[in-house]
């Protein structure tokens, strides 16, 4: 039977705005979620803000649900998986297997794919980093989590750091793991956190070692410039090979390539700016559905410049992380987007039956 | 396969484990190409043979998390020339471990070196001369029925490099299997290249079974080999009891499976100083780096009792280098030996006979003697056997002599 | 080592000639994709840590193929390198340390005065490798070449064929070779050399070592019935 519902499957922030976006011009709309919450990743892993904007990222995600969980056409249903799909553009049928592992069929006219991404594992490659091995080696991610509950320490004795750095492009930009792609946002990031540990512990030394520093548009005067000039964070330009426990403290050990020298600096904490990966949903569902993936496994738009958000199939569109890295700004932007292009799907269709 | 020889159980997870980390290892997310397939391919288009690892073998977790299996037995020895010739306790150790656990292996005549210790110094040969190096050495292992169990860390990573090069390069893998078919061989690549590193490794398990020695004062700190972990690094082994699986686990595996003590160091992951001419021709600098960059730093961080390593240049470079360190001051004096070594030690192997310790450079004599091995009368034992081998009342110390108690 | 006045002078053809050879090398391809500059080869570096040395600046070099500076870097760096492939650990996939390798090469097949310098003293060991089949034999050791390796090299070296005797393997019980070396496998190995042409690199190097090479091999290839 046609439909003119929406499968949106995921409820992170590109899911929650394409089902609000669809729903607020009248469509209706199913989400599946996986979790027994909505949010996504800036919920599961407790971030702290969102980048470029200054409102406590719990807030923001609370005020995305509220939208969706108040909205009369949108179903949700938590704690729930796609494990079947048929059908074609206006009438596909998916089959979900909800918390008790009862399945039950979604009709709907079209899909939007907002899955996500993961944070990259650095026990996977660049092992000589030691996360597995040193509790004061951390990443972006447990860093975050610190944040918000408004500390920053040591893991390792929960006293204040005197001297913390950032590595950046972990897991990201590196052939030899697999993941060629830059992951966009982690400059940013770790700039935005670095300026959060000199306010949180004044007299801390601050560093970031980096290859490029990637802050496009108005992150470089908003985060960069402010990190560099108001907080004093040192930029070094070169990538560290290694990091290792002397004494109590942590070396880790680089080269300073504008000043040509091997450096070996030592460290209260680091933290590893791990890079985005394909989540394990996106590979799954991507593969249920059939739609194209690009070599790293991320969902890719067939659409081209003027169209970010069609996949290989029609009928079937794609939003935020699950189509490679965004920043939100640009997955909240694509939602739309996908929710535009998916509620057009499921009124064509209407007009002509 | 059959996994009769290995006792179950592992050892307790390192203490530098960082606190409610878990690592879990997924090979389905291995960057790299498996060489393994890309050989198995050639070979069913008829480029090559490849030689099946005997069974029984045992499999171990790599890298990435793919397991690579590793011969029991019916192993083909390819020599090292820098340990038979500056360091023979190294190979007889490995040898002794073999016949200690009754293991059939084949320690062949029909055996060159892999020459890389020169290609990599001078560069005098070039890829097409290592690619037929190593191919012969392995249709030679074929022709016996014995698998190619490998004991130089740099003939092992260099055997990797030319591996990957056979498969992606069809001119250079034409062209060797040309030279070959004038020495009327056959082109041949193992399923795996294994190390006797890693054959130690997994067989650690029956060794600890074996020990009759106490090692639990025993402080031990390792070095890792760089040919065998940084160069083709996707098939050296890691596991995750050890380290984590942050790190290659050979040698610390069966060090901690014998009881002694690991000791880290924060120059852990840096080079011996070896160098490859260095050694040779530009001393100073495998001197310094050896002594100031490794030697020194165990010694102030973790002052073991011996540095344990895999490889023929780390044992020479550690071992060799300390004497002018000693007599500028520097703090050093820790003795250096195989893993094999201890091992063997730690099975109740005769230090001199077997282990040959009387070729080593700095004073093992405080570690024996802590171990619980009277080494005066040990020595005594084999200046008599040297005595005999002067007198001609026997030609050579053998495997017999080696073994009488 | 030599220091930049050293370098000596070519023509920018003759720089780019060989530049060339480098870029023609089979391995070339898989050993340089592209240079972040990131330093992580650096940092790794035994050798930068003790010379004015950089495997960053040298696949800078050849990625920018920037003729100059490489051939500066062959008359010079190149030699510095201790082989170790920790700057595998290359986030583009580069082996700098393969690079350099074929730098080598390429110095050695030129003749290049670095390479002659690098290899002064060096001819034994290439006697040895390219005429016993083993690269490192027992009666290398002799106090007088190591000195510094203290005084139980003395006592290595004085009882060397007696120690040899009091080895249980029987492969082992040589001194001119690090193990026993069949002739037929040797003679398999001559004929690797010559068909791959590493004599003819030795002759650019040492033509003196390459005549002694080129006897010893002709008369052992011409018994076990080889054409050379």
């Amino acid at each position: 039977m046609p439909s003119d519902r929406i499968l949106v499957i995921g409820g992170g922030p590109a899911g929650l705005e394409a089902a609000r976006a669809a729903a607020e011009i009248g469509t209706p709309v199913t989400i599946l979620e996986e979790r027994d919450r909505l949010g996504g990743a800036p919920d599961s892993a407790s971030y702290s803000t969102v980048t470029l904007d200054d409102r406590p990222a719990g807030e923001i995600l609370e005020q995305a649900r509220r939208a969706v969980e108040s909205h009369d056409l949108i179903e949700t249903r938590l704690q729930t998986r796609l494990t079947a799909f048929a059908g074609e553009v206006g009438d596909f049928r998916a089959t979900v297997a909800g918390p008790d592992g009862a399945t039950a069929t979604v009709e709907c006219g079209s899909v939007i794919v907002a899955t996500g991404f993961q944070h990259f594992d650095p026990g996977r490659e660049t092992q000589a980093y030691g996360y597995y091995e040193y509790e004061d080696v951390i990443t972006l991610v447990d860093a975050e989590r610190m944040f918000s509950q408004g500390k920053f320490v040591r893991p390792s004795t929960g006293e204040p750091p005197r001297q913390v750095c950032f590595i950046q492009c972990v897991g990201s930009r590196d052939r030899r793991i697999g993941n060629e792609y830059c992951s966009k946002v982690c400059c940013g990031i770790s700039s935005k956190q670095a300026i959060e540990v000199r306010e949180l512990v004044p007299d801390c030394r601050v560093f970031i070692f980096y290859i490029d520093m990637r802050m496009y548009g108005f992150w470089e005067n908003k985060i960069y410039w402010v990190a560099q000039e108001q907080h004093k964070v040192n930029y070094v330009r070169g990538i560290v090979t290694e990091i290792i426990k002397k004494g109590d403290q942590l070396v880790v050990k680089g080269e300073d390539t504008t000043m040509g020298r091997p450096m070996e600096v030592p460290m209260d904490v680091v933290v590893l700016a791990v890079g985005m990966e394909p989540s394990p949903g996106t590979r799954a569902v991507a593969s249920l559905l059939g739609v194209a993936q690009e070599k790293h496994g991320f969902i890719e738009p067939a659409g081209g410049a003027f169209d970010t958000v069609s996949t290989s199939v029609p009928g079937i569109f794609v939003a935020g992380a699950a189509a490679g890295p965004k920043d939100l700004d640009d997955t909240i932007s694509m939602a739309g987007a996908a929710a535009m292009k998916a509620v057009a799907a499921v009124r064509r269709l209407a007009l002509t039956h | 396969m059959s996994t009769q020889l290995i006792s179950p159980g592992g050892i307790p997870r390192e203490a530098l484990a960082a606190p409610g980390r878990q690592f879990t290892r997924d090979p389905a997310q291995a960057p790299t190409e498996d060489l393994r397939e890309a050989a198995f391919e050639l070979e069913a288009q008829g480029e090559w043979i490849v030689q099946r690892v005997p069974e029984p073998y045992v499999e171990v977790g790599t890298k990435y998390g793919r397991l690579k299996k590793i011969p029991v037995q019916q192993t083909w020895h390819h020599k090292s020339c820098g340990q038979c010739g500056h360091i023979p306790g190294y190979s007889t150790a490995i040898f002794w471990l073999n016949r200690a656990l009754g293991l059939d292996y084949n320690d062949p005549r029909d055996q060159t070196s892999c020459t890389a210790w020169n290609y990599y110094a001078s560069a005098t040969s070039n890829v097409g001369a290592q690619a037929a190096v190593a191919m012969r050495n392995f249709s030679a292992a074929y022709e016996t029925g014995y698998y190619p169990l490998i004991h130089c860390g740099t003939s092992y990573g260099h055997y990797k490099e030319v591996r990957e090069q056979m498969i992606h390069l069809p001119e250079l893998r034409h062209q060797v299997r040309d030279i070959l078919a004038r020495l009327g061989k056959p082109l041949v690549i193992p399923e795996e290249v294994v190390h006797y590193s890693e054959w130690v490794h997994a067989m650690r398990f029956e060794f600890a079974k074996r020990k009759v020695l106490d090692l639990s004062n025993i402080t031990v700190t390792v070095h890792p080999a760089c040919h065998y972990y940084k160069l083709v690094a996707e098939d050296a082994i890691y596991d995750e009891d050890i380290y984590s699986g942050q790190r290659t686990a050979v040698v610390t595996g069966v060090v901690q499976a014998l009881g002694a003590h690991v000791a880290d160091y924060s120059t852990w992951f840096d080079c011996c100083g070896f160098g490859f001419r260095h050694i040779l021709v530009q001393r100073d600098f495998t001197r310094s780096f050896a002594t100031l960059r490794k030697i020194e730093v165990m010694k102030n961080e973790a002052n073991p009792d011996v540095v344990l390593t895999h490889d023929t240049g780390c044992v020479t470079t550690l071992d060799k280098s300390q004497f002018v360190g000693k007599a500028k001051g520097h703090n050093v004096g820790i003795p250096v030996m195989s893993e094999a070594q201890f091992v063997a030690l730690a099975m109740g192997a005769h230090p001199y006979r077997v282990c040959q310790l009387h070729w080593h450079s700095v004073d093992y004599r405080p570690l024996l003697e802590k171990m619980g091995i009277d080494w005066e009368a040990r020595w005594h034992e084999f200046e008599q056997d040297l005595r005999r081998i002067e007198k001609g009342e026997i030609q050579f110390l053998t495997w017999e002599h080696a073994d009488a108690k | 080592m030599t220091t930049a006045t050293d370098v000596p002078a070519a023509t920018l053809e003759e720089k780019q000639r060989v530049f060339a050879e480098i870029e023609a090398d089979i391995r070339f391809p898989g050993f340089l994709k592209g240079c972040y500059e990131c330093g992580i080869c650096v940092a790794a570096c035994p050798s930068a840590r003790f010379y004015d040395f950089s495997p960053r600046k040298i696949t800078q070099a050849v990625a920018r193929q920037d003729v100059e500076l490489v051939w500066e870097q062959m008359n010079r760096d190149v030699w510095d390198c201790s082989q170790c492939f920790s700057c595998l650990r290359c986030p583009r996939g580069n082996n700098p340390g393969g690079i350099i390798t074929i730098m080598r090469e390429v110095a050695v097949n030129n003749g290049l005065r670095s390479a002659k310098e690098a290899l002064e003293g060096y001819g034994r060991i290439i006697y040895k490798i390219m005429g016993t089949g083993t690269q490192v034999s027992p009666d290398m050791i002799q106090p007088e070449a190591f000195p510094d390796w203290g005084p139980e090299t003395r006592d290595v070296s004085a009882n060397l064929q007696l120690w040899r005797k009091a080895l249980p393997p029987e492969t082992l019980h040589t001194t001119s070779t690090a193990w026993e070396v069949n002739d037929k496998t040797l003679t398999e190995l001559y004929l690797i050399w010559h068909l791959t042409g590493v004599l003819d690199m030795i002759k650019a190097i040492d033509a003196g070592l390459h005549m002694i090479l080129g006897d010893v091999m002709e008369e052992m290839l011409e018994e076990q019935g080889y054409q050379v």
